[in-house]
């Protein structure tokens, strides 16, 4: 049945030595670093003629500027247009028009800029990238509108789709100090706030060579890809001053909290309840992945068998794992199907929770996790693009490229008492946060 | 999930496409002309020659039992994507049964006369693979993701779902209420709502994935029907693509489908539901405009569509169609994109496609907006398909978007699953593989001229239809559209199974 609600989103980095009898090598990455702080990681593969450059810059969702939600978002819009020596939208002619491609995300903790090109045009984009790294100009007009497809973003990934807002409210009202809660896409007041200066001043505090990462994965020769970075970034000057990071803590959650919150258009109930991650380079994260496969991950997972197939109270059940680097989130969520209430919702989510908690889990549960976590591991890297993201996984939430080559290892050495202790750690009854989300009544005048 | 990306036409994998420099050539010399004597950093670099690409080759046989195998190897990442299509999907049903082939294929995972549903599910989760089922207008598959060295099990579970299926009735009737469900969650969607609507209202064909009512009328008896008609050997293929050699898929597929029985009556394939007959001969490029209204809706969904049903896959002018597409809405610089958000900054993101039938195909163009602006996208919209019709582009302008078509087309090669698809596309529409080689010439002989003829000829008279808060946009749409009666169905009272396309039958 092609029928999807949501993705569950996952770190998912690499892999290593023997799965079965399948051999995967480490990647053999090379690292340096320039004079002005850049660092450089390269992986030469020749099976096609292409290459993957990314770049990537240590800043976020959670370095939105003060009423400024969804900020760094915006302006990663705003490295498309001119610099001082390309055009507005240079970089679709310098990929989608030879054939190649390009696009940018921006995450709670972080930018990445990147574009897939047959190999010989590595050269241009290397310069392009330098280009846009020292020299964007950003103009009232252009700002003026890039402003305007953000909101219609906003309005395409939050108010539109049935459960946009539920998942938005997910980081909204569970965070309550930390940045997190803005959810990167921010609100359409604080967008509509933006200012061409405060996009001049994010710019120059944030896009510069000692904040940044670039990764090339593909068909180069090593001396000349060496070369050509040291001409067009090697000469990009180190800026003075520190860079600026979050020093925000959220506090212990301590209390249940719940919410009651209505949407336009729901079509079925459904419920989240939400805990705390920990940071991205706890060594508990690789438990709570195996956790998060058996409870979720496929249609013989626990809580698809239980409540979408034998009480058919859901639609799609799955525990969420939002890892960050200061702590993010780890939601059990669940869609409603024709039966489902957010209250019979909330009972399966937390007897699920409970089951695992008390009884663990089975040998052959946690080799079945094993098995489909390495698994997604090599697919993830089948491509150039695939382990540059990778690569840049490895970067932002382990701090070490290398750290790529480690995934399959921390996966392997799990145990069945590690998954058990680490549901029991992290998910108490009063550090959790429960959110009902139904169909608002029809307010006056809507016919 | 968190990640907001600056493009939604979000692309996988990488590329397989030389660039052919052309236009960019020429722009990077004027440039290094006109910046002589400024620092290296100023100047940009043209690029080297371009490699050569290879395209993997199909390797393919024919059972006795007439099951076509197709195979390309594709060393180096310890992958296999199997696939088993037959060339039967929702074409074969009416409105009556639609829907049909896809439950029939979903239902080919939920038991066998050996294995539950659960374990199909879990023999295959714990092997870390995956298998999914189910049908597309032109056919239906079932489909597993393995690590080589596990493909053996894989594919002994692939053949089990293939031949023994057991269609119990508890099964059935879960997989419908998951359906209608999953339809209930869609129809809140403005843009679903319009494809919905406009696959009675603009193409005269049924919704693929069915309507609540036809999905509630279904037994086991039906899908076991629809089954014994349209999975036979002689209206299947079986496809492998990655870390296999081609003797080692031959004798997989000897050794699990050769008992596989050709039936004596012909295959399942079947006409569709209308003939899209009654279209009127003026040559407005919109000949029907049809709101549905939705009231509180997050943005409007602005859609444009026509049936053309003289042309189909197998159609040479299949490229000119693809061409053209690529130059109004396939990718993030096509003209759509370029006037609604990045000029105006109207939406996140304008697209358009073709969808292909044997003996036919489906156009549209898609966007959403907020709603107050939703009539001014209809327009800009109108306004775009005309001008295709109406003006040559330029060979400077055309280029890089056959770039850009033949690019995404490399790239979707590199991965197993890629290779898959395209295959089973071919196929289905009873194309050759070697088309997988030609492609890229044949769509760079497609000329301006060409790009224009097909929009004179074929993209007018078609359905503006837009789903959102109709209060909001009301007024704008009467003033921007005079003399055009705007037809408005409340989306509470849509029912596409009636010639009224409502509940009740007071239009």
């Amino acid at each position: 049945m092609r029928k999807s609600i949501f993705i569950a989103l996952v770190i998912a980095s690499v892999s290593v030595a023997s799965f079965g009898q399948v051999k995967v090598a480490p990647l053999p990455l090379k690292e340096r670093t320039l004079a002005n702080g850049m660092r450089v990681v390269t992986l030469r593969d020749t099976s096609s003629p292409t290459v993957s450059i990314h770049v990537w810059y240590d800043v976020g969702g959670k370095n939105d500027p003060p009423g400024r939600s969804g900020f760094a978002h915006m302006f990663e819009h705003m490295m498309f247009k001119a610099t001082k020596h390309m055009p507005d939208e240079k970089l679709d002619r310098l990929t989608e028009d030879v054939g190649g491609f390009n696009n940018a995300s921006t995450w709670p903790d972080y930018t990445n800029y990147y574009e897939v090109v047959p190999s010989n045009h590595l050269e241009t984009l290397l310069w392009a990238e330098a280009d846009r790294m020292i020299n964007l100009n950003v103009d009232e007009r252009n700002f003026a509108s890039e402003r305007e497809v953000v909101k219609e973003e906003y309005r395409q990934s939050v108010l539109a789709p049935p459960y946009g807002k539920f998942f938005w409210l997910l980081d909204d009202i569970t965070f309550q100090k930390h940045p997190y809660r803005r959810g990167v896409i921010g609100n359409l007041e604080e967008l509509s706030a933006a200012t061409r200066a405060d996009a001049e001043k994010f710019y120059k505090t944030y896009y510069r060579p000692d904040n940044a990462v670039l990764i090339v994965v593909g068909d180069f020769e090593q001396k000349q890809l060496d070369g050509w970075i040291d001409k067009y970034f090697g000469r990009i000057p180190k800026p003075s001053g520190e860079i600026p990071r979050v020093s925000v803590v959220e506090p212990e959650w301590t209390t249940e909290r719940r919410f009651n919150e209505f949407g336009p258009r729901v079509p079925f109930p459904a419920t989240g309840i939400v805990y705390r991650a920990p940071k991205t380079d706890s060594p508990d994260i690789a438990a709570l992945r195996i956790a998060a496969s058996i409870l979720s991950g496929g249609e013989s997972s626990r809580m698809y068998q239980s409540m979408v197939r034998t009480q058919q109270i859901a639609q799609n059940a799955f525990l969420d794992l939002e890892l960050n680097n200061e702590g993010g989130r780890m939601s059990l969520i669940g869609i409603g199907s024709e039966k489902g209430t957010s209250e019979n919702l909330e009972k399966a989510l937390l007897a699920e929770l409970k089951k695992i908690q008390d009884s663990g889990v089975t040998a052959k549960e946690l080799e079945k996790a094993k098995n489909q976590l390495i698994s997604q591991a090599i697919r993830n890297k089948e491509t150039n693009d695939g382990k540059a993201f990778a690569i840049e996984r490895a970067v932002a939430y382990l701090g070490d490229a290398k750290a790529v080559n480690n995934e399959v290892a921390k996966l392997q050495a799990v145990t069945a008492a590690d998954v058990q202790r680490v549901m029991k750690n992290y998910f108490k009854d009063n550090n959790r946060v429960v959110i009902y989300y139904n169909q608002a009544k029809p307010t006056e005048g809507e016919k | 999930m968190r990640k907001f990306c600056r493009s939604p036409h979000v692309s996988k994998g990488d590329i397989r496409n030389t660039g052919n420099v052309g236009i960019f050539t020429t722009l990077a010399l004027f440039l290094i002309v006109s910046t002589i004597n400024v620092l290296a950093q100023d100047v940009i670099p043209t690029p080297g020659p371009a490699k050569s690409v290879s395209i993997p080759a199909v390797k393919e046989t024919k059972l006795k039992n007439g099951l076509t195998v197709a195979v390309v190897e594709k060393p180096g990442v310890p992958l296999v994507t199997a696939q088993l299509i037959v060339r039967s999907g929702a074409s074969s049903e009416t409105i009556k049964n639609a829907g049909l082939a896809d439950i029939t294929a979903s239902m080919l995972t939920k038991g066998t006369k050996t294995r539950t549903a659960e374990q199909i599910a879990e023999e295959m989760e714990f092997l870390g693979g995956s298998i999914n089922s189910g049908a597309g207008w032109n056919n239906s598959a079932v489909t597993i993701g393995i690590t080589s060295d596990k493909l053996d099990q894989a594919m002994a579970i692939m053949a089990d779902v293939v031949l023994n299926p057991s269609f119990t009735k508890a099964e059935l009737d879960l997989l419908k209420s998951q359906a209608i469900d999953g339809l209930k969650f869609n129809l809140t969607q403005p843009g679903f709502l319009a494809t919905y609507a406009a696959s009675v209202y603009s193409f005269s064909e049924h919704p693929a994935g069915g309507t609540p009512a036809s999905i509630e009328s279904f037994t086991p008896a039906n899908v076991s029907e629809f089954y014994s008609r349209a999975f036979t050997p002689n209206n299947a293929i079986l496809l492998f693509a990655g870390d296999i050699t081609s003797a080692k898929a031959m004798s997989l597929a000897e050794s699990l489908f050769s008992k596989w029985p050709r039936p004596s009556t012909g295959s399942g394939r079947g006409s569709g539901f209308g003939d899209g007959s009654g279209l009127p001969t003026r040559k407005d490029i919109v000949r029907r405009i049809l709101v549905i209204d939705l009231p509180n809706s997050g943005q409007a969904s602005v859609n444009f569509f026509k049936p053309i049903e003289s042309i189909g896959r197998a159609s040479e002018e299949f490229y000119a169609a693809s061409v053209l597409n690529s130059l109004l809405g396939g990718g993030y610089s096509s003209r759509l994109n370029q006037e609604i958000r990045i000029k105006r900054g109207l939406s996140y993101g304008a697209g358009s496609s073709f969808t292909w039938r044997n003996g036919k195909t489906n156009f549209g163009t898609r966007t959403q907006t907020k709603n107050e602006s939703a009539a001014e996208v209809a327009e800009l919209v109108v306004a775009e398909l005309k001008r295709l019709a109406d003006t040559t582009a330029t060979e400077a302008e055309l280029n890089p978007r056959k770039l850009a078509l033949t690019g995404g087309f490399g790239r979707n090669l590199e991965t197993t699953g890629g290779l898959a698809a395209a295959l089973a596309d071919l196929y289905s529409f009873y194309l050759p593989t070697n088309v997988l080689n030609s492609y890229m010439t044949s769509v760079g002989s497609v000329s301006e001229a060409n790009v224009k003829a097909f929009a004179a000829e074929h993209l007018h008279d078609g359905d503006m239809i837009i789903v959102g808060d109709y209060s909001v946009f009301k007024d704008d749409l009467a003033k921007r559209f005079p003399n055009m009666k705007i037809e408005v169905i409340k989306a509470d009272e849509l029912n596409i199974e009636s010639p009224t396309l409502r509940k009740s039958n007071v239009p």
